[in-house]
């Protein structure tokens, strides 16, 4: 079933922001790229590495896993570089009222 | 999931009476040599910022490797050592390596601009004459820089880029950024973290769609001077359909102190394309060779790596594929000499990403004279990827009661719709078969000979013809007067 959960308002994740979210056992990562805000799980798909503590880069809205360097694209959650290879879980982005919201299920 | 992990118990083999000559026998003579140190610049001894930004000032680079080198650099300093793999890893003391050396100035396009000493090191170790036999190209390093780099002329109007690295980031770069790094990225563990940081040399390649390299492209390593350390960075990209087969050799002469060689090898397989990749890795016995390589093949790609290890004091190498696209097929055939004071830890990894994919790893080992030879490999079947296919085989040879070998295989299967194999065993150069071959009028020592090269055949007949002549010829010579 699908929930739809606040993250915060808009002015407080801006552009070049990163932001942990925690909902029941599920750990997301909230990503402003340059206006847009784009949402993966939080766990690198080869070693488990929590990617929001990695090297977020705003102008190519990547993020890289400080565990052993999977670059993953934030857009789409699939890795661009080995040695992950499987894409991390994508949740979509609503905004309403100024206020940054998930789908989840 | 399963992960077994045996370890095989040493077994007697031949009585003190058989005792065999080592396996480089000759090595000082052919391969320990060193040259005078008529050097441009030597580093001097140690690992710090200062010397990973001086290396990037002097080839010039752009901004985004330096700072790619100094981000490594951290990785670097941020990690431990890994506590796998061998004892002898607490050995190497990254204070005492020289990281940086350059012999000439820049890398040239014909034998007779390399500087005098480092050109006869080569004529001495036959590379030209190789060249003009039965290579497409060669790349010949010393130190920590390509001193000559020749491709063929109707390889290069093809569009065959063959070339080192250094000159590859000058010529190339937005060619080499798309790739670099994408394979083995900084951090993916702390040898490759620092391979990143101070990396100079090794070979780029780029072969065109469609473009069939028929005969290798070679690249030849040296290291000359003591507490070297070399860590050269090669990037291979066969593009759709085009076929290359690219040859390493390695030597070095023997020191009291050790040295560091630790590369970093990434290969770009695209769909249909074929990688061969063959080392003939003979470093002398003071040399730690740890080393990470892995490729990716797309959909009916395949990547072949042919890894051969007879020097060094301690290998850790274990070639990978990531088989990313339908119907691509990978496959390692790893062979290993141990002998005094060697470990030899190799094997390999394919991990089966796409469906229907294939693989082999072959390995096999021979530990002698207390020697120890390792098999460690991993097999990974991903969720999607149903309908492949896999067959692991490692085998050891164990010539004497001192020598070791263990055995360390994990599988990984995410999917019911697969077909894997593995098979391991240990043999040793028994009595029955010696007997059988006496029986038939053969010598002691002749017979041992057919023994271990019928043993190690499968992956001789693999290698370039001179490449199995020279295997051959250690082979013989290990044996040589080693019977009665």
């Amino acid at each position: 079933m699908t929930t739809i959960i606040d993250v915060c308002p808009l002015s407080e994740l801006l552009p070049g922001q990163k932001r942990l979210v925690r909902w029941e056992d599920l750990e997301i990562g909230v990503f402003n790229c340059a206006g847009t805000v784009y949402a993966i799980e939080d766990r690198c798909t080869h070693d488990d590495g929590p990617l929001v503590e990695g090297e977020f880069n705003e102008a190519a809205c990547t993020v890289e896993c400080p565990r052993h360097g999977s670059l993953f694209d934030l857009t789409t959650g699939k890795p661009k570089t080995l040695p992950a290879y499987v894409p991390v879980d994508t949740f979509d982005v609503i905004i309403e009222h100024d206020t940054i919201k998930l789908e989840v299920e | 999931m399963a992960t077994p992990e045996t370890a095989v118990p040493v077994a007697p083999v031949l009585t003190d009476n058989q005792k065999l000559r080592g396996i480089n026998a000759d090595y000082t003579e052919r391969y320990g040599f060193h040259d005078a140190e008529n050097y441009l610049y030597k580093a001097p001894k140690g690992l710090t910022r200062e010397l990973v930004a001086k290396i990037s000032e002097f080839k010039s680079e752009p901004q985004w490797m330096r700072d790619f080198r100094l981000k490594a650099l951290d990785h670097f300093l941020a990690r431990p050592m890994p506590t796998w793999g061998s004892p002898m890893l607490a050995e190497v003391d990254f204070d005492d390596i020289h990281y940086f050396v350059r012999a000439s100035e820049r890398s040239e396009r014909s034998w007779d601009d390399v500087p005098e000493d480092v050109k006869k090191t080569f004529d001495r170790l036959g590379i030209p004459e190789a060249e003009r036999k039965f290579l497409s190209g060669v790349g010949a390093q010393y130190e920590s820089e390509v001193v000559y780099h020749q491709v063929n002329e109707s390889l290069e109007k093809q569009g065959v880029i063959f070339t080192d690295m250094d000159t590859a980031l000058r010529e190339h770069e937005d060619l080499l950024r798309e790739y670099f790094a994408t394979i083995i990225p900084p951090n993916d563990n702390k040898l490759a973290s620092l391979n990143s940081a101070v990396w100079s040399g090794g070979s780029f390649v780029y072969v065109p769609p469609g473009v069939h390299v028929e005969m290798p492209l070679q690249a030849y390593f040296r290291i000359n001077t003591e507490s070297m350390g070399q860590f050269e960075r090669t990037l291979i990209i066969a593009d759709e359909g085009s076929y290359v087969h690219y040859v390493e050799g390695c030597t070095a002469p023997t020191y009291s102190s050790s040295s560091l060689h630790s590369a970093v090898v990434e290969l770009v397989a695209k769909p249909s394309a074929r990688i061969r990749y063959t080392t003939v890795q003979n470093w002398s016995t003071n040399v730690f060779n740890l080393v990470t390589k892995r490729a990716i093949a797309e959909t009916d790609a395949t990547v072949e790596w042919v890894d051969c290890n007879l020097g060094s004091k301690l290998t850790m190498k274990y070639p990978s594929v990531y088989l990313m696209g339908e119907r691509a097929h990978g496959e390692i055939l790893s062979i290993a000499f141990a002998g005094a004071d060697q470990h030899q830890d190799a094997g390999g990894k394919i991990v089966h990403v796409a469906p229907n994919t294939t693989s082999n790893i072959f390995a096999k080992s021979i530990s002698k004279d207390g020697g120890r030879g390792s098999y460690r490999g991993l097999l990974e079947i991903a969720k999607g990827a149903h309908g492949s296919r896999s067959k692991v085989v490692c085998d050891a040879l164990l010539l004497d009661e001192q020598s070791r070998s263990d055995t360390y295989p994990t599988i990984r299967i995410d999917n019911d719709d697969v077909n894997v194999g593995h098979e391991a065993t240990v043999s040793k150069v028994g009595d029955d078969q010696l007997f059988y071959l006496m029986s038939h009028g053969i010598s002691e020592e002749e017979a041992s000979k057919l023994i271990v090269n019928g043993f190690i055949e499968p992956i001789t007949k693999e290698l370039p013809m001179e490449y199995a002549v020279e295997m051959n010829r250690l082979i013989e010579l290990q044996m040589e007067g080693s019977i009665g």
